[in-house]
């Protein structure tokens, strides 16, 4: 198991959306009571190999439309569909997943990455395996809450 | 034309991303969803670059490269390839399939810009389709020199343009003005400290809105190692002090292929008038060379027949002056198109000694010459 998983995870997070939106994202201290703002979208990417998982990245809706204006350079009214909110917030689960997975293979835990998929709606649990781990962060951004969890099988297993 | 780039990825949103970063720029992009895709419109556009995903469905960036790298047609094109994996065993297998570069998802788009201005060459929209820019244009010119006397004189040397000549005194600040407009020229003092003249030159050429700007270099006319360098690393010129500003002005005018034929050709009263300027020196003759043959065969395409060189205002009538006059009548008589000369009282007198000139015959004023060509002047 990586030691700094936590570490390197909140690492991804602050440089993809720095870079790619220019958007400061600050995590929030551990054990911060996870706040539901209504419908929500989960932009999802998996890795698999030495170490096997999947990153899940939630964001209110009005929060993930902000994410799509900013990282796409348009106005609200130029996102004509749900589908432009979608691609972006896989976008951005990609690179945060990218950054962390190139961090790990570094390490010789070299996995590939599979392609970036999509989870709408409100309160909506992932429930894991009992044997598998799982760790939730959250930051703060744009009077948001944004929500990065992720759930590793023991390498033991992979 | 432009220069094509296509963009491979299953993301619409790095395609936009992507898209956005070159808006400025006269290119034509060119989108694909998947490898398939992406072959599909590689064979049909050819495009000058290929900007590639490596994760994708159906087809991934890696088979893609595979695939184009084995085609004699399409193997030549460079690719970039775009990934959100860095480690290092990921980029050695990319390295080794023959990309040209590879860039690092998070990134910022003048990253993007700058890697593809390496391969690609970025013109800003609109540029190519500009009308060829005037020697009256107010033009930009940026001057960096830690010598603020030097700045006010050459300020002042090119106050009779209309260019507008921005001094600095360092290299931070020279780039910090290229950030908020491209200059049309730029003038480096080549003994700025730690070769500063050098590093701003560099910067220059790797910026991909400033990598055409004409850049000259300002040093001492002994200062031997400083030009040697300069021209070795690619300055588009020396200037050396003390500055003949006549001389800076033909330089700039060259480099940047400014129009300067407005200042010698006119039409007036239905023929071409040369008019030659009281100052007029070798550089002024080889300027007037450099368009003479395009306007006068311009005005016989449009139907003029006729052509008056107007020497009343020159002085003197030297070697330079009958070389160009003997290149006018000898045009004229190529493309049988009439002509006369005005000429001023000097150099009348002084054309009937030379053997090649003492058969020219002057007259004094337009009028005149319209009635040597039998033309007659058109009320204003």
């Amino acid at each position: 198991m990586i030691d700094d998983l936590e570490d390197l995870l909140k690492a991804a997070v602050v440089e993809v959306f720095g870079t790619m939106i220019g958007l400061q994202v600050q995590p929030e201290a551990p054990n911060t009571p996870l706040v539901s703002e209504g419908s929500s979208i989960a932009g999802a990417v998996g890795f698999i190999g030495k170490m096997t998982g999947v990153v899940y990245i939630y964001a209110p809706v009005p929060f993930a439309v902000r994410l799509t204006e900013k990282i796409l350079g348009v106005s609200a009214s130029e996102i004509d569909s749900d589908e432009m909110v979608n691609d972006s917030m896989g976008e951005l689960a990609n690179m945060v997943v990218g950054h962390l997975k190139s961090r790990l293979s570094d390490r010789g835990h070299s996995c590939v990455m599979t392609i970036p998929s999509i989870v709408r709606g409100t309160n909506f649990q992932i429930e894991p395996v009992s044997t598998t781990i799982r760790r939730v962060f959250s930051f703060r951004s744009l009077e948001h809450q944004l929500v990065v969890e992720i759930m590793l099988r023991p390498e033991t297993q992979a | 034309m432009g220069r094509k780039i296509l963009t491979v990825d299953d993301s619409k949103t790095i395609r936009m991303i992507v898209a956005r970063a070159f808006k400025e720029y006269d290119i034509d992009m060119f989108e694909a969803q998947n490898g398939v895709e992406g072959l599909a419109v590689a064979s049909r556009e050819h495009p000058d670059l290929i900007i590639l995903d490596y994760t994708m469905p159906i087809m991934d960036g890696y088979e893609m490269l595979t695939k184009l790298k084995s085609d004699p047609e399409l193997k030549a094109i460079p690719v970039i390839m775009l990934t959100a994996e860095a480690g290092r065993e990921n980029v050695l297998k990319i390295a080794k399939q023959g990309v040209r570069d590879y860039l690092i998802k998070p990134f910022k788009e003048d990253v993007i810009i700058e890697r593809v201005s390496r391969i690609v060459d970025l013109k800003p929209k609109g540029e190519s389709a500009d009308k060829t820019k005037r020697y009256d244009d107010p033009l930009g010119i940026l001057l960096v020199d830690d010598k603020p006397a030097i700045i006010e004189q050459i300020v002042a040397g090119l106050r009779d343009t209309p260019w507008k000549v921005d001094g600095v005194g360092s290299t931070g600040l020279a780039m910090d003005r290229c950030g908020r407009g491209i200059p049309d020229a730029v003038l480096i003092s080549l003994s700025l400290p730690e070769t500063g003249a050098f590093t701003l030159f560099q910067m220059l050429r790797a910026g991909a809105k400033t990598k055409s700007v004409p850049v000259f270099g300002l040093c001492v006319k002994t200062a031997a190692e400083d030009q040697a360098r300069a021209q070795q690393v690619g300055f588009t010129g020396i200037i050396t002090k003390p500055i003949d500003f006549e001389d800076v002005k033909i330089k700039i005018t060259r480099a940047l292929g400014l129009d300067t034929s407005y200042k010698y050709f006119t039409m007036k009263d239905g023929v071409l008038v040369l008019n030659l300027p009281p100052t007029f020196t070798p550089s002024v003759a080889n300027d007037i060379l450099l368009h003479l043959r395009n306007q006068v065969t311009s005005a016989v395409d449009s139907g003029l027949d006729k052509m008056v060189i107007d020497m009343s205002t020159v002085k003197t009538a030297d070697i330079t002056l009958i070389k160009l006059g003997l290149s006018s009548l000898q045009l004229c008589a190529e493309l049988a198109i009439k002509s006369a000369m005005i000429g001023s009282d000097a150099v009348t007198n002084e054309c009937k000694n030379y053997e090649e000139t003492k058969d020219w015959r002057f007259v004094t004023s337009h009028a005149e010459a319209l009635g040597v060509l039998g033309a007659s002047a058109v009320a204003a």
